[in-house]
């Protein structure tokens, strides 16, 4: 095994570049996944006041907390896919024969996730914060806060995509396994924009989370998807 | 020798993430996730009126005045700074002159705060009515610091 | 430990500890409900309404002792493909659920007439409702995957992550101004609980405990035997089959 890699490996990094290229062209060609994550956000934040009447007042109290409800429910929903399709027509296995340790493929899987689907629920979240009228100054915030967080929330979903691939009706489990590991994002995250200020200790926890996450998350799902290949 | 330095590169940057991780979590504990400020945060801080805030302290002995129409006034305190709570409604069992309580409101121009909602902190000591009668007798009592 | 790898040595040992288990958790749970609702003398603050606390502590002391078990568990099972230990895990998940169960809703009749609300968001009491979270997740993930060795260990790597909550739970009322007030017991400088409390309050925690090791012994038996019949009917279906293509 180890003369057979030392005679022509290639870097780690060109698999990884390829793997995250590959990912978001058959994303952009099947029509995007970030597309209709987007527009499912968008629609479940309008639905908010909606629910709890138009108020400006009572709205830009909320307005942070719903768009990262929204933000995490939009992640949720697409993580299903994150493995499956590459379960379901044997790309993975094919994956699992590249010289790329597991938990790397994670992370290029990840990087590739979070470019497609959470970036551009980042761009309209601006958008959404004018909806529910959000206070002017906490714009700057909220970007950062969900360009810190979100990464995090794909990793931790990562996790249970990993478990719950090629079981059916996995998207639910992987919600309900998912959803009380993102609690601590979803409290730092709106911590942080309710500081005021850009960089305030809430959105210090919130980066701690992320990086921890990134620690943690591809090692964890790299097991899962080991034990779900064999 | 390559698969051997890829793993000590892994074992690295997992642990200076890490590193950085417990570093921004040291750097924010205690400063966040405050369930209630302190009167002195009140006056540090620059609180804009009528945005919603708990307020936490140990009520002021005497300050408690109870108006007419089920209004109660009190003060509370951190020892240090201390702020004036206007209230209108139930008060837990526990409120007692002296008791720690979180009050849920707004601050007030006037730099007085209104209370929607009172609760009360008990602490984490028991024991039973006679031994605080007795410690108190002999001097040992002394009143809990706010937490 | 590893001795113990053999289920059927377990069930061995298990039979014989049972009868021991149940009649000492029946012992200490009598005694330490009787102290604490009879015995017990006042608070002197909280009055009567102190003897939530001996139902209250020792359930949120379970909730997280049952979920570090269970960690541990999964950490074997994982480690040296220990059966019994992945049923054990698997085994105390529900118990643990009730214990956060019966704590949330002690902590919540508790909280009502002392701190004047049934419930508020602070560290303490949201981390607690992320532990119930974490149970059922972890309880609908082995349900969900019908092979017990895939479902062990997926559920193994799920109970390990989540086990980050536990310190989370635990030091919430330090880091954090909390409503819910700090330990009692787990002090540097001794508990701050007069012995009048300290000894009903320390029955009911060994009560608990031994009632836990009760339950999860007979739930651990009973997964075994549930494994063995499952393998005696596929046995029966082969021969079934044999028998219909030879006919």
């Amino acid at each position: 095994m180890s003369s057979l890699n030392t005679q022509s490996q290639p870097g780690l990094l060109p698999i990884v570049k390829s793997m995250i290229a590959r990912d978001m062209v058959l994303s952009a060609r099947i029509g995007g996944s970030g597309f209709l994550a987007a527009v499912f956000f968008i629609i479940v934040v309008s639905l908010v006041p909606l629910g709890v009447g138009p108020q400006p007042e009572v709205l830009s109290v909320i307005a942070s907390g719903m768009i990262w409800v929204g933000v995490l429910l939009a992640s949720l929903l697409s993580l299903d896919r994150l493995f499956q399709a590459d379960f379901e027509d044997g790309s993975m296995e094919l994956f699992f024969l590249l010289p790329l340790p597991l938990p790397v493929l994670v992370l290029a899987k990840v990087v590739a996730f979070w470019l497609t689907t959470a970036l551009p629920l980042i761009a309209v979240a601006p958008i959404l914060g004018l909806l529910l009228n959000l206070p002017g100054p906490s714009f700057g915030a909220l970007i950062l806060a969900l360009v810190i967080g979100t990464p995090g929330l794909s990793l931790i979903g990562s996790i249970a995509a990993a478990l719950t691939m090629g079981l059916r009706r996995g998207g639910l489990l992987l919600s309900l396994l998912s959803l009380p590991l993102c609690v601590p994002i979803l409290i730092f995250g709106v911590g942080s924009i309710a500081e005021g200020s850009m960089w305030n200790s809430s959105m210090a926890l919130l980066l701690a989370t992320t990086l921890i996450a990134i620690v943690v998350a591809p090692i964890a799902a790299a097991g899962a998807l080991k034990l779900n290949m064999t | 020798m390559k698969r051997k330095n890829r793993r000590l590169a892994f074992i690295i940057s997992s642990v200076g993430l890490l590193s950085i991780a417990s570093l921004l979590v040291l750097s924010a504990l205690r400063d966040s996730i405050v369930f209630f400020y302190t009167p002195s945060d009140l006056l540090s801080r620059e609180i804009e009126p009528d945005k919603p805030i708990r307020v936490g302290g140990l009520v002021v002995t005497g300050s408690v005045v109870h108006t007419e129409e089920g209004r109660v006034e009190f003060k509370i305190t951190d020892t240090e700074n201390a702020v004036q709570i206007h209230f209108n409604g139930l008060l837990p069992d526990l409120f007692r002159e002296g008791q720690g309580v979180v009050a849920q409101g707004t601050m007030l121009d006037t730099g007085d705060f209104e209370a929607s909602q009172v609760l009360a902190k008990h602490d984490e000591t028991y024991m039973p009515p006679e031994v605080a009668e007795a410690l108190k007798e002999k001097g040992y009592w002394q009143q809990q610091e706010n937490k | 430990m590893l001795i113990h790898a053999n289920p059927k040595r377990f069930m061995d040992l298990s039979g014989r500890l049972l009868p021991y288990f149940s009649g000492v958790a029946g012992f200490l749970l009598v005694l330490g409900l009787y102290l604490a609702l009879f015995v017990a003398p006042k608070d002197y603050q909280q009055s009567e309404t102190v003897r939530i606390m001996f139902v209250h502590v020792p359930a949120a002391l379970m909730t997280t002792f049952v979920y570090a078990f269970m960690a541990v568990a999964s950490i074997v099972g994982l480690a040296w493909k220990h059966p019994v230990a992945d049923m054990a895990a698997k085994a105390a998940a529900p118990i643990g659920a009730c214990f956060a169960v019966l704590m949330l809703a002690t902590g919540a009749l508790w909280g009502q007439p002392m701190w004047g609300t049934w419930w508020v968001w602070d560290a303490r009491l949201t981390s607690a409702l992320v532990q119930l979270f974490l149970y059922i997740g972890y309880i609908a993930l082995w349900e969900a995957i019908d092979e017990p060795t895939r479902a062990a260990r997926a559920a193994a790597i799920l109970a390990i992550v989540g086990v980050i909550n536990i310190p989370i739970i635990k030091f919430s009322v330090e880091w954090w101004n909390t409503l819910h007030q700090p330990a009692s017991l787990a002090k540097l400088d001794g508990p701050s609980i007069d012995p009048s409390f300290l000894w009903p309050l320390l029955i009911m925690m060994a009560g608990y405990v031994m009632f836990f090791a009760t339950l999860v012994l007979l739930r651990t038996r009973t997964e075994i035997l549930n494994r063995r019949m499952r393998s005696l009917h596929m046995a029966q279906v082969r021969v079934g089959e044999q028998v219909k293509s030879y006919g």
